[in-house]
């Protein structure tokens, strides 16, 4: 595995030899980023269409040319969302047919008392901080909220762009309800992404794992230690004092 | 000597003062004088200092010598007869034979019989020349009228496009407005309805079928709009344009937003909001601001309800509370539209459990879900923030004694206290 030049300048004069961890598939990275383009996308183009009465919000879509313009776009990147959102739950139907889907990103008993313990540790209750495996509880947060979230904005958004299709098997309640909840869950997963992911992956520590497709040593010890052990069959924590140098 | 002087200059002074005083009265004098000649050019011969000119100091009486005989004609150029019998009763019992105002106050040009000559081409074109008079005390209402769209037909070659004598009449002009409030009579809006009926029949037998028509011709109810509470009085504007449409929402919330008014019958002044809430009024509201003149498919209050022909929300026929009426208007827009689809329009409700349970609900669960769930992340997010920082302060303390000895690299700070510790020496191996 090669190591990047921007690694090896952190560790200076030090002859480092630091070992990379393989976290994201290549297909994986690219569900990301096409998330990420669809979904900034889809919130630039919503956002004043959620906002109509705001001054700045009129300036855009002063016309009914621009209104239509800025509205197709839209749909050009919901669809767009959609085929990833298809492809995510057909390749893991596929690996779960095929007894090969991960279980690693799915919820247990353990994340909830990882959450516990980590809110003591930041409560200063404890000084243990929890170990994490592959996934810690603060990233399986981030998966599944944003999972139901872009459902709910998926499955809403057809529903309000096809109305009178909805409505032929559903009551007509569902239109205004699904209005309501596109444009409310689209702020709420704004403000989760902003305060909660960008966090976690740039100001916690910056996190590039989900572009590069690998994960340093350093972090796999600090933030996926038992992942770390179960890799290497070495202990997390004796590595910082035991290396070899 | 110096004191006859001074006296001299005094008296001079003192004449000028009264000289200047003088010339002022009379002055007031003929001006009032001219003035109440304009008000009953009748009463008085005409004074001698104002010289006006004889042809506006003829008496009604005198006018009405001939003019007060019927079937006495004129034959126009075309042939045409114009009739000049002017019965005494109907300037009399107008507005302007009640405030005193003569014939020759408007007929200004006309004189003592022999009369110079009048032609014109046809009897609509009489009228044309002689309705210019209204200008001299009206032009203001002339000039709203020049913006009308009855001024915007005549331009186009509409000769009947309507003058203000054909809607008023040349003699019998009635009063309309309290002389002392300026508010309307009471029979002011009635009359205007069957005034625009001499040529806009056809609606006004449509209005009169309808809740405000009924209502007003009815009832004599003075809530409801006549014709001019929303094409306006004298500058009316053309309904069809797109301009029209998308201030039309504004036209009607002048009443229905007023709760003086629709407390009286029991209708809500939500109207307005509820609609710009929904789908089709943001856009109406939006365009309306931004580009007026945009041509828009979105529904504004009348394609629904109806422009002249309104009825009850709960007419068997018409109104919108009946559920096949209402699909059949959605099905106007949105031809495939099914039985459940009126229900995506919250028929000008606000969102309350009983109405729409799935808007109220959902409210109430984003109004629960954003303050606590995402509320919590961010107090987490915060106390992250804080113990890390912390620790990291508190190492950069631990180190500082060691890097003075060593100067080394450890630069780095090694986040947490005890456990999963990374130290950055090199990662081994």
């Amino acid at each position: 595995m090669s190591i990047p030049e921007s690694l090896k300048s952190v560790e200076n004069d030090q002859a480092a030899v630091l070992r990379v961890f393989h976290r994201f598939s290549l297909g994986q990275r690219w569900e990301h980023t096409i998330i990420i383009i669809s979904t900034l996308a889809l919130f630039l183009t919503g956002l004043p269409q959620k906002y109509r009465t705001a001054t700045w919000s009129q300036h855009l879509l002063s016309t009914p040319e621009r209104l239509n313009f800025i509205q197709q776009v839209h749909h050009i990147f919901a669809v767009l969302l959609t085929l990833e959102v298809a492809y995510h739950l057909f390749k893991g139907l596929y690996l779960l047919s095929r007894r090969r889907l991960s279980s690693a990103i799915f919820p247990d008993w353990q994340d909830i008392s990882d959450a516990w313990q980590m809110l003591r540790y930041l409560l200063f209750l404890t000084k243990e901080k929890p170990r994490f495996r592959k996934y810690n509880f603060e990233q399986k947060i981030t998966y599944w909220f944003l999972f139901f979230g872009i459902g709910i904005m998926v499955i809403s958004g057809f529903i309000i762009w096809f109305p009178i299709a909805v409505t032929s098997f559903l009551p007509g309640g569902i239109i205004p309800a699904a209005k309501l909840a596109h444009s409310t869950e689209a702020i709420v997963a704004a403000i989760f992404v902003l305060i909660w992911h960008i966090y976690h992956v740039h100001l916690e520590r910056l996190n590039l794992s989900i572009f590069t497709g690998w994960l340093n040593e350093r972090d796999m010890r600090e933030y996926h230690a038992l992942e770390y052990e179960r890799l290497t069959g070495e202990n997390a924590e004796s590595q910082s004092t035991g290396g070899s140098q | 000597m110096a004191s006859t002087r001074h006296r001299c200059y005094f008296f001079l002074g003192i004449a000028c003062v009264i000289l200047f005083l003088a010339l002022l009265s009379v002055t007031a004098t003929v001006q009032a004088s001219s003035a109440r000649q304009d008000a009953t050019p009748t009463a008085t011969p005409s004074q001698p200092e104002g010289e006006p000119d004889p042809r506006l100091s003829l008496s009604d009486e005198y006018c009405l010598g001939c003019h007060g005989q019927p079937g006495q004609t004129y034959e126009l150029q075309n042939g045409e007869l114009l009739d000049l019998y002017v019965p005494a009763e109907d300037h009399n019992n107008s507005v302007h034979g009640e405030m005193g105002y003569a014939c020759v106050q408007c007929h200004r040009t006309v004189g003592e019989y022999p009369h110079e000559a009048f032609t014109a081409v046809d009897l609509r074109d009489a009228s044309l020349r002689l309705y210019q008079a209204c200008r001299f005390c009206h032009q203001t209402q002339y000039d709203q009228a020049q913006d009308s769209v009855h001024s915007t037909a005549f331009a186009n070659g509409i000769r009947e496009a309507a003058i203000c004598t054909d809607c008023h009449s040349a003699h019998a002009v009635r009063r309309l407005n309290d002389p002392n409030t300026k508010e309307r009579l009471p029979d002011t809006g009635i009359w205007a309805a069957q005034t625009c009926a001499k040529c806009h029949s056809a609606i006004y037998e449509v209005y009169r079928e309808s809740v405000h028509g009924s209502a007003l011709i009815g009832e004599g109810n003075q809530d409801v709009p006549t014709c001019i509470d929303c094409h306006g009085v004298h500058n009316i504007e053309d309904p069809t344009t797109a301009q029209f449409r998308l201030s039309s929402p504004q036209l009607c919330a002048k009443c229905h937003t007023d709760p003086r008014v629709m407390t009286k019958y029991g209708l809500s002044t939500e109207v307005l909001n509820t609609y710009v809430a929904d789908f089709h009024g943001t856009t109406v509201v939006l365009f309306e601001k931004e580009t007026p003149d945009a041509e828009t498919n979105k529904p504004v209050c009348y394609d629904c309800h109806g422009i002249h022909n309104i009825k009850h929300v709960d007419d068997p026929e018409k109104g919108l509370q009946v559920r096949e009426n209402i699909l059949a208007r959605c099905q106007v827009c949105h031809p495939d539209a099914t039985a459940n689809f009126p229900d995506a329009w919250l028929s000008h409700y606000i969102p309350s459990p009983e109405k729409t349970p799935a808007v109220y609900y959902i409210n109430l669960f984003y109004q629960f879900l954003i303050p606590t769930v995402l509320g919590g992340f961010a107090i987490l997010v915060g106390l992250d923030f804080g113990r890390s920082t912390l620790n990291r302060f508190r190492e950069r303390r631990q180190k500082r004694p060691a890097s003075e000895t060593h100067e080394t690299a450890e630069q780095q700070p090694a986040p947490a206290e005890d456990n999963s510790t990374p130290n950055n020496e090199a990662g081994n191996e």
